[in-house]
């Protein structure tokens, strides 16, 4: 399984790296605005085609890019309904202090768990690479933190179980 | 009067001056159009030349004849054919064959229409499946994976992501911008 | 090649720029205002600073004779600024667009200059006696989307422009009384105002970031966001064009693109460094990047000593350092300009960057 996660990543981070080739676009339906145009989408001609990465059906990445901005979707693996409510709240958790982490999109794109919103304002500010590789280690270490937490809890779940019951005995 | 909510009409749609209404058609070349009749049997002879053995041969003549201008099945089943021919092709062969194919004329745009079919093929071998197969179980244990569909999609998608891997090396990060600004999907 | 010289004036977006006549005054868009830089000894200093603008400047053009500035923005106006002896004095020039300006350049002539905008049309601006103001022309038909780029032909009356719908126009911009009768050239003949020289179109049908005629005029070079440059020779008024060499690269796209000579252009972008292409009408070919890489400043930052490493675990938490790029420009090169000209093309060119450098090469 993890044979093919390194492929994987090789993929989003190229695909990454070409879709963040962002510019600073005023917005040609509003007069003195500069939107982020994947949101607006207010003209087609500056959205381009979706790139879709995937890994098997429970793991993609989607890549929407348009002229100044992109939204990067990304669907977590989870395999049981654990592991369903602890993406959930930790999904939640992020999204929540979404300001504090200027590419963070409030609210995921329908069909995956989180989404990132990176505008041409984000790249003048901040190296695009570094961004590349904060979504790929984001991805790897998401994955880990999840398992982590679902071990964690089924442990204190089973300590709780045999103190309660302890006195049943 | 009182059925038609003036207010939530979209004015921009109904201008036909509105940058809302850019016809995208003027951005694609035209495209002649091809039956699902022709796409089949394009698909068959390839298939013939990769029972031969000339994969080589069965790759560069699907990706020389993309059908753009045909309806969705037929795109489906070229889509088909070229998942099947990147699958029979062996992790050695890879590079060397597509180092072949782009320093033959026309390779950038034979690389860019294979790598437009990678994407394509992610897309949709995971689009199927969107519903959660989870049923829920009070005691919070995992599942025991058993669909047998589910492997062979994953196998798929690992062909493709190697295909992918070998393709930016060659043809560098501009085959991708390509995939994303050419309005000719597949 | 000699070392590029650079200028890391601050760190934020470099809109546009351009270098005075004598090279020794540089003017550079910054968020919403234009700093004018004056040349001393080695380097550049904060002379002047032009406000004026609301939103951001998007387009700096500086006139090569008489020094006038033309700056435009994204809040839909354009200014004309001119030297007097307190400082310099703007006349607001009457655009007509209901959406942002998106670049500014004089025409050779310096009578008339252009600007494209968000407003799907192309304003051709010139001075007006009578009202003391400028006064523009619109450029309308048949652009369907947000004009980015424009660029003249060295006769003043032909117009190129790149725009987001996917394709590079060539207009007359003839205007009555302010240009002379151009002579006939392989685009055409008869020119009123508005006339369609030439529409171009890539078959990937990017969006154009940047467009220049060759220097006698007679070929037309854009580059598109699909990676690649497209090469047009015209045969003449209604003819088909004698040859369309689209060559696309393995690269990120392009922003800015320049010719140096009639057989070699230079474009840069995405990749933060600059290329060069040399050809012909019998085809183009990528000849390699302006940068070299064995740069001394640059050697003595990779050296992995054990020291270093251990310093940046420390420091970082991580052994290498990777925040640096190799190349010059840490960010998007946003524009290039020819700095230098000698006899057989131009010799040196300066490029502009969303990082905040300004780099001087030579070719």
């Amino acid at each position: 399984m993890s044979q093919s996660l390194r492929p994987y990543l090789q993929c989003v981070r190229s695909s990454l790296t070409a879709a963040l080739s962002l510019s600073n676009f005023a917005s040609q339906a509003s007069e003195r605005h500069n939107v982020p145009e994947i949101e607006a989408a207010s003209c087609p001609e500056v959205l381009l085609n979706p790139l879709t990465v995937s890994r098997n059906e429970n793991e993609k990445v989607f890549i929407e890019p348009s002229i100044n901005s992109v939204r990067i979707s990304i669907r977590i693996k989870q395999a049981d309904e654990i592991e369903h409510i602890l993406v959930h709240k930790f999904t939640r958790f992020l999204t929540q202090r979404a300001e504090a982490f200027f590419i963070l999109r409030r609210k995921p794109v329908k069909g995956y768990d989180i989404s990132f919103l990176i505008t041409n304002f984000h790249t003048e500010e901040m190296l695009k690479h570094k961004l590349v590789d904060f979504i790929i280690q984001f991805m790897e270490e998401v994955d880990k933190e999840i398992s982590e937490m679902k071990l964690f809890l089924n442990a204190r779940a089973r300590f709780v179980a045999e103190s309660f019951l302890t006195p049943f005995d | 009067m009182a059925t038609l909510n003036w207010r939530t009409i979209n004015i921009d749609a109904l201008d036909p001056e509105s940058p809302a209404n850019f016809d995208l058609s003027t951005l694609t070349p035209a495209v002649a159009p091809v039956s699902t009749a022709d796409v089949q049997a394009l698909a068959g002879q390839i298939r013939q030349l990769l029972r031969g053995g000339d994969s080589e041969g069965a790759l560069q003549g699907a990706l020389e004849n993309p059908p753009y201008g045909a309806d969705e099945r037929g795109k489906d089943v070229h889509l088909a054919t070229i998942i099947e021919i990147l699958q029979s092709i062996r992790q050695a062969d890879m590079s060397p064959m597509l180092g072949r194919l782009y320093k033959a004329p026309g390779g950038t745009e034979a690389l860019d229409v294979l790598m437009k079919y990678i994407y394509k093929g992610m897309a949709h071998t995971s689009a199927p499946s969107t519903a959660t197969k989870i049923t829920p179980q009070p005691t919070g244990f995992s599942q025991v994976h058993s669909s047998r569909s589910g492997e062979g999609g994953g196998q798929a998608m690992s062909v493709l992501l190697s295909w992918h891997e070998k393709l930016v090396e060659i043809a560098g990060p501009g085959c991708i911008v390509r995939v994303m600004t050419d309005r000719r999907t597949v | 090649m000699a070392a590029p010289e650079v200028h890391h004036l601050f760190n934020h977006p470099i809109a546009d720029h351009s270098f005075s006549a004598d090279r020794q005054t540089l003017a550079v868009a910054r968020d919403n205002n234009i700093e004018l830089y004056q040349r001393d000894g080695g380097k550049f200093q904060l002379k002047d600073e032009l406000t004026g603008h609301d939103k951001s400047v998007t387009g700096v053009d500086i006139a090569p004779n008489s020094g006038k500035i033309v700056t435009c923005s994204q809040d839909r106006n354009a200014y004309v600024w001119e030297p007097s002896p307190q400082g310099w004095k703007p006349t607001l020039v009457l655009l007509r667009i209901n959406r942002a300006a998106t670049c500014v350049r004089w025409a050779p002539s310096e009578t008339k200059f252009a600007v494209g905008s968000g407003a799907r049309l192309i304003p051709v601006c010139y001075f007006e006696e009578e009202d003391n103001w400028w006064v523009s022309k619109h450029l309308k038909k048949p652009i369907r989307s947000t004009i980015t780029t424009v660029a003249w032909h060295p006769n003043s009356v032909l117009l190129a422009a790149g725009s987001t719908d996917g394709h590079a126009r060539v207009f007359s911009s003839f205007i009555k009384g302010v240009d002379a009768r151009p002579e006939a050239s392989p685009w055409g003949e008869r020119l009123p105002f508005n006339t369609v020289c030439g529409e171009f179109l890539n078959n990937t049908a990017g969006w154009i970031h940047s467009v220049a005629f060759s220097p006698s005029g007679n070929a037309l070079a854009f580059a598109g966001h699909d990676s690649s440059i497209t090469v047009v020779y015209p045969a003449g008024a209604d003819q088909p064009p004698s040859a369309v060499i689209s060559l696309s690269t393995q690269l990120l796209p392009f922003m800015d693109l320049v010719w140096s000579s009639e057989s070699e252009i230079i474009a840069a972008g995405y990749n933060c460094e600059a290329y060069r292409f040399q050809g012909s009408e019998q085809g183009w070919e990528i000849a390699g990047s302006l940068e070299t890489k064995g740069r001394p400043g640059l050697q003595d930052q990779r050296e992995e000593s054990a020291f270093n490493m251990f310093k940046q675990m420390d420091l970082k938490g991580k052994t290498t350092d990777d925040t640096k790029l190799k190349t010059v420009h840490q960010n998007t090169i946003s524009t290039i300009r020819s700095f230098e000209e000698s006899g057989s093309g131009v010799s040196k060119i300066s490029s502009t960057g969303v990082d905040g450098r300004v780099v001087i090469w030579t070719l």
